[in-house]
C-alpha cells in the first residue's frame, strides 16, 4: 500500500504544523523568558529512507523527547508522536537556563517537561482547529543516535506504508545559541483523522 | 532504512547508521570478498509494495539472492545481526507497546534458519542505538553502540569462544 498526499492536503498539513509549532515556540519562550525563533515549518511526504535523511545525520548523538499523543476516541491506530531533538550542547544549555544539572534525573525531567509543554500546547492548538480530542501521554527522554530514535518512532507510526509524513519546524532559543527540531509524526490513522476534520479526506 | 546494499569490491564498506528497533542483517561469504547488509524495520509484510529490505520475511531472501548473484555461496555464508533494541522501554504508549526490536530479531532469525544460514554473532536487544559496519575485503563486521566505541563483532578468524551472542 502506498499513500499519496496531494498538494492541497500537504498545504493543509503544513498549516497545521505551522500553527502547532508557532504555539509551541510561544510556550517555550514563556517558559524560558527569552525570545524563541521559528523557521518556516515543512510538511514532507517522503519514502522512508529519505524521511530519515531529511531529519538529520542518523549517526549523530541527540537528546530527544518522545511524546505520543492519542487522537480521537482512543483508537491505538490513530496517534501523533511529538518528537523534540536537541544537540547535547543545547540540552545542557536549556537545563542551565532552568537551573538544573544536565544529564541528571532532574535535568531529564526538565527536558521531559519542555517536551510536555511544547507538545501539549501544539496539540492543544491542533485540537482547537480540528475539534479532535487529543490526549498527550507521558513524555519519554532518551539520549541516543538520531537515526535510532527517529527510525524506531517511524517503524511504529508508519507501519506498512512506504511513505512517511514528517511535519517539522526548527526552533531557536536566542541568546543561548540553541536549536532544536520539533517534529510531528502522525500514524496513518492520525493523518486521516486530521485531514478528515479539515474536509480533505485522506482517501484518494 | 528499509534498504539493502551488496558488494564484491574489497575496498567497500557497507554501513547502517543509527539502528534502533530496526535490525541490520549482514551476510558474509567467509572465503570470498562478497557481503551484503539489509536494514530491516518490521517483522512481516502484508503489503504488496515496499522498500526491498523493510520487512524481515522479504529482506532475508532478497539479500541472499543479491549476494549469491555476486558469487557468494550459501554453504560459506554466515549472518551477523545488530540492532533490535527496545528504545522506549517503560513508555506506556503504542510506540513502546509493540516491542518491535525483539520481534524484528526473531523474524530475521527465523528467515535465516529457513534459508539455512547460521547466525555467527549478534549485538542485539538492550535499549541503545547501534551503527554496524561491514568491511567487504576483510569480511569484518564491527558495531558501535550509542555513546560507545566501535568494537569488532565478527571476522572469519574469530575463535568460536570469542563470539558475541546476546541471549
Amino acid at each position: 500500500m502506498i499513500t499519496r498526499y496531494d498538494e492541497q492536503q500537504l498545504d493543509a498539513l503544513r498549516e497545521l504544523a505551522s500553527i502547532g509549532s508557532g504555539t509551541a515556540a510561544t510556550a517555550l519562550s514563556q517558559m524560558l523568558g527569552r525570545p524563541v525563533g521559528l523557521a518556516v515549518p515543512r510538511a514532507l511526504a517522503l519514502p522512508l529512507a529519505d524521511a530519515l535523511d531529511a531529519v538529520g545525520e542518523p549517526d549523530a548523538m541527540v537528546a530527544s523527547v518522545v511524546l505520543p499523543v492519542g487522537v480521537g476516541d482512543g483508537d491505538a491506530a490513530a496517534e501523533i508522536v511529538v518528537l523534540l531533538l536537541f544537540s547535547y550542547r543545547c540540552a545542557a544549555s536549556l537545563c542551565e537556563l532552568l537551573g538544573v544539572e544536565p544529564r541528571s534525573e532532574l535535568g531529564d525531567s526538565a527536558l521531559g517537561e519542555i517536551g510536555n509543554i511544547l507538545g501539549a500546547s501544539a496539540v492543544g492548538a491542533l485540537a482547537q482547529m480540528t475539534g479532535l480530542a487529543l490526549e498527550p501521554q507521558p513524555p519519554h527522554v532518551l539520549y541516543d543516535m538520531l537515526g535510532a530514535v527517529v527510525a524506531s518512532v517511524l517503524a511504529a507510526t508508519v507501519g506498512e506504508l512506504d511513505v512517511a509524513l514528517v511535519l517539522d519546524a526548527s526552533l531557536t532559543v536566542e541568546e543561548a545559541s540553541c536549536g532544536m527540531s520539533f517534529l510531528l509524526l502522525p500514524t496513518v490513522g492520525g493523518v486521516a483523522e486530521l485531514l478528515g476534520r479539515l474536509g480533505l479526506g485522506a482517501e484518494k | 532504512m528499509g534498504e539493502l546494499a551488496v558488494s564484491a569490491a574489497p575496498d567497500d564498506e557497507l554501513v547502517s547508521m543509527g539502528l534502533g528497533s530496526c535490525v541490520g542483517v549482514a551476510l558474509v561469504d567467509r572465503e570470498r570478498a562478497v557481503a551484503g547488509l539489509a536494514h530491516v524495520m518490521l517483522p512481516a509484510a502484508n503489503a504488496a509494495y515496499s522498500a526491498p529490505a523493510k520487512f524481515a520475511d522479504r529482506a532475508v531472501p532478497t539479500l541472499l539472492a543479491c549476494v549469491e548473484r555476486l558469487g557468494a555461496r550459501r554453504e560459506r555464508m554466515v549472518a551477523i545481526l545488530a540492532g533490535g533494541a527496545q528504545m522506549f522501554a517503560g513508555a506506556r504508549a503504542s510506540v513502546a507497546g509493540l516491542d518491535l526490536g525483539a520481534r524484528n530479531e526473531a523474524a530475521v532469525r527465523e528467515a535465516l534458519a529457513d534459508a539455512g544460514v547460521p547466525v555467527r554473532a549478534a549485538a542485539t536487544g538492550g535499549d541503545r542505538g547501534r551503527t554496524v559496519r561491514v568491511r567487504v575485503g576483510e569480511a569484518r563486521v564491527s558495531v558501535k553502540e550509542a555513546g560507545g566505541v566501535e568494537v569488532p563483532l565478527w571476522h572469519p578468524h574469530f575463535h568460536a569462544d570469542d563470539l558475541v551472542e546476546t541471549p
